[in-house]
């Protein structure tokens, strides 16, 4: 409800802001801009991410000043902690680094954004801004529509930096419109209170922002038309350093634990350093005057005294924190918990190995038999069709013919976690429990399950292999290679199915025989398939590619069938351990098979 | 007669070997004896089935459980020839 209505509310807030203010319109629609020249050079920065940017982090950040150093220099020459401390996140996700070096780059970070306070106190104001934005747009968005992705992306950075001083140049000519008719001077607070409350209005301008440049460049604009104390202005610069955090908060929304550890790295820095700031801000800026009045800086030019500080305060914050660092990773990694990835664990194996050997048999043969219909869920994932299609009686071609959309969902993963994990138990609990079997039938039937569930393994590998194609084709308007698709689709299906049927019937001695029919079937279709292929062709309703695609997953289709029909004639079959053996002796070899259909196919020609 | 039957039984209760012989004997014959029912299961549905694809279904069933009752009778006699072997 809050969320349905946020957007409306702030929308209808600004519209009534346009209508009364002038001034409110430039002011928003610098941080607009600002804030678009943001998205532009996160957007630049990200091409060169892949390429140059990830040798240089590798070698310079190996070691705690290093990475402070180059958290410093990225943060000059890039003007965004926030972009850097994102940046930082996806590297840290991809284990190209580790949590302290993360953690000195955001250090760094912080101190590295004080430049931005610099260039912004020094340049921002007094110069026109707009006159260096407009040549950097057009050559930005000149070297945008170029092809070389190096270009391009530099073309991003540049157009980035435009839109950043147009923004900064709109929001200046915003405050002082608003200085000539508002004397916000009347309302500053004084003493803690006052700090205290600038400071939560610093938090709020970034967070809304996602920019303490932008809040800074605000608050200089401010402090420059003197609609704000000083005092009140080193409040909100404290409140924007912490405020600036929620970018990489929410970077790491979707990262690695290391990824969240890192963020959290950064919000206590920055909370820590904010905190005494506050508590110390009058000492500090009694340092700011001092320091000031040595550097040359007039008692009276409070923008570059505001650098100063954002300066100073950083800096006290990397002295007091820096010989904590061991303790803040210890303290991250103690509270910010490695998610266990989700496995799929055994249910019948669960006991360990178990001394009596029919049960172990017995307990072996149920777990491969989830496996099997773990197996089975995912293959129709992996053939985007519904799984519920398997129980139902609805007829296979019109379910597949259907379903046209493509099941978003990760098969590798599934793969990865669910099957080959359940296998890995399987497997791990024949090798154990079978040390303790003599020679026997026992150990042949372990070992029978055991390529039982390699071939269930294999079936789903065959459809992974399958399913980009098949994709790729459900994503094109090509009906003739869905058409052929489809027909692979309905193959796997029936075969599923019919494993099924026999399950459930599975009470006489020659129920899993019955399967060698699927066997004769697979054989006969995966020819009928292979031979329409060159009539496609030769009318041109498919091109070679697709078809050279089509040939490989006939193979996939093929085999995935034959490993199901292996899996299922040793899984399901219910009679006692002789006449299971004897049943497999009788069951039809893929020559026997090919035998069979070569031997009809000569009657049929007679 | 009888005693000849009487004695084979000895023997087969004497010897190990025998004894699993046996018992894949006797495996095999059950299972050869529900294939020749259900083909005969088949051969009855295939009479009353009109449907072309559902015949020609039947009738490759039919072909496959042939095929597997030679192989299981192919055997079957090669485990006769085998306790006979041994029984000696």
């Amino acid at each position: 409800m809050l969320r349905k209505t946020f957007l409306p509310a702030i929308f209808i807030l600004l519209a009534y802001g346009f209508a009364v203010s002038e001034e409110f319109k430039t002011i928003t629609a610098g941080v607009a801009i600002f804030l678009f020249g943001m998205l532009a050079l996160e957007e630049g920065f990200k091409t060169f991410t892949a390429g140059g940017l990830e040798k240089i982090l590798r070698a310079s950040t190996n070691r705690l000043w290093k990475s402070m150093s180059f958290g410093v220099l990225t943060t000059a020459i890039m003007q965004s902690s926030s972009l850097v401390s994102v940046i930082t996140i996806t590297f840290l996700s991809a284990g190209l680094l580790d949590l302290a070096s993360g953690i000195g780059i955001i250090f760094g970070a912080n101190l590295g954004t004080t430049t931005g306070a610099w260039l912004v106190a020094g340049f921002g104001l007094k110069v026109n801004l707009s006159a260096y934005a407009m040549p950097m747009l057009v050559f930005g968005i000149v070297l945008i529509f170029q092809q070389a992705k190096s270009l391009k992306g530099a073309g991003y950075v540049l157009a980035g930096l435009g839109f950043l001083f147009l923004g900064i140049h709109y929001m200046k000519e915003g405050f002082d419109s608003v200085g000539q008719t508002i004397d916000l001077a009347r309302y500053t607070m004084t003493g803690y209170p006052g700090v205290l409350v600038f400071a939560g209005i610093g938090i709020a301008a970034t967070v809304i922002m996602q920019s303490s440049h932008a809040t800074l460049v605000l608050i200089l604009a401010a402090l420059a038309s003197q609609q704000i104390s000083y005092e009140n202005a080193l409040a909100v610069a404290i409140g924007s350093n912490v405020g600036t955090t929620i970018t990489a908060i929410i970077g790491s929304l979707g990262s690695s634990t290391d990824g969240k550890r890192l963020a959290a790295a950064h919000l206590i820095f920055n909370l820590v350093t904010g905190l005494l700031a506050i508590a110390g801000i009058y000492q500090l800026i009694a340092a700011v005057s001092w320091i000031s009045s040595h550097l040359g800086i007039a008692s009276n030019n409070y923008t570059l005294q505001l650098a100063v500080f954002h300066t100073l305060f950083n800096l006290l914050g990397i002295v007091v924190m820096l010989p904590l660092m061991k303790r803040l990773v210890m303290f991250l990694k103690k509270i910010i918990i490695e998610e266990e990835v989700q496995i799929e664990r055994p249910i019948y194996l669960s006991g360990g190995p178990t001394d009596i050997r029919e049960a172990a048999v017995e307990a072996v043969r149920k777990e491969s038999i989830r496996l099997y219909d773990l197996a089975a869920g995912v293959i129709m994932d992996g053939l985007s069709i519904n799984r519920d299609v398997l129980e139902s009686e609805e007829k296979v071609k019109r379910v597949v013919k259907k379903s046209t959309n493509i099941v978003d969902e990760d098969i590798d993963d599934l793969y990865e976690r669910k099957l080959k994990a359940l296998y890995g138990a399987i497997v791990e609990y024949i090798v154990h429990s079978r040390g303790g079997y003599a020679e026997g039938r026992l150990k042949e039937e372990l070992n029978t399950i055991r390529q039982a569930g390699q071939h269930v393994i294999e079936a789903v590998k065959g459809v992974k292999h399958l399913r980009k194609n098949l994709n790729r084709t459900l994503s094109s308007d090509n009906q003739f290679a869905i058409k052929e698709y489809n027909r692979l689709r309905r193959l796997i299906i029936t075969v599923l199915r019919d494993i099924d049927a026999d399950r459930k019937t599975a009470s006489d001695s020659s129920s899993t025989l019955s399967l060698d029919h699927l066997k004769l079937q697979i054989e006969r279709k995966t020819k009928e398939f292979g031979k329409g292929l060159d009539d496609l062709i030769r009318k041109e309703r498919i091109d070679v590619q697709t078809a050279t695609s089509l040939m490989n997953d006939i193979t996939y289709c093929r085999e995935t069938c034959w490993d199901l029909v292996e899996a299922g004639t040793v899984l399901f079959s219910a009679s006692d351990l002789e006449e299971t053996v004897a049943m497999r002796a009788l069951a039809l070899s893929e020559e026997e098979i090919t035998e069979m259909l070569e031997h009809g196919t000569e009657e049929a020609a007679r | 007669m009888k005693s000849e039957k009487m004695l084979e039984k000895l023997k087969d209760i004497l010897s190990a070997e025998r004894t699993k012989q046996l018992e894949k004997y006797q495996s095999l014959k059950k299972v050869l004896k529900a294939l020749r029912v259900e083909k005969r299961r088949y051969e009855e549905k295939l009479l009353n089935e009109t449907d072309e694809e559902a015949r020609h279904e039947l009738a490759s069933r039919l072909k496959v459980i042939s095929k597997q009752r030679d192989k299981g009778l192919k055997v079957l006699k090669e485990l006769k020839e085998e306790r006979k072997q041994s029984g000696k």
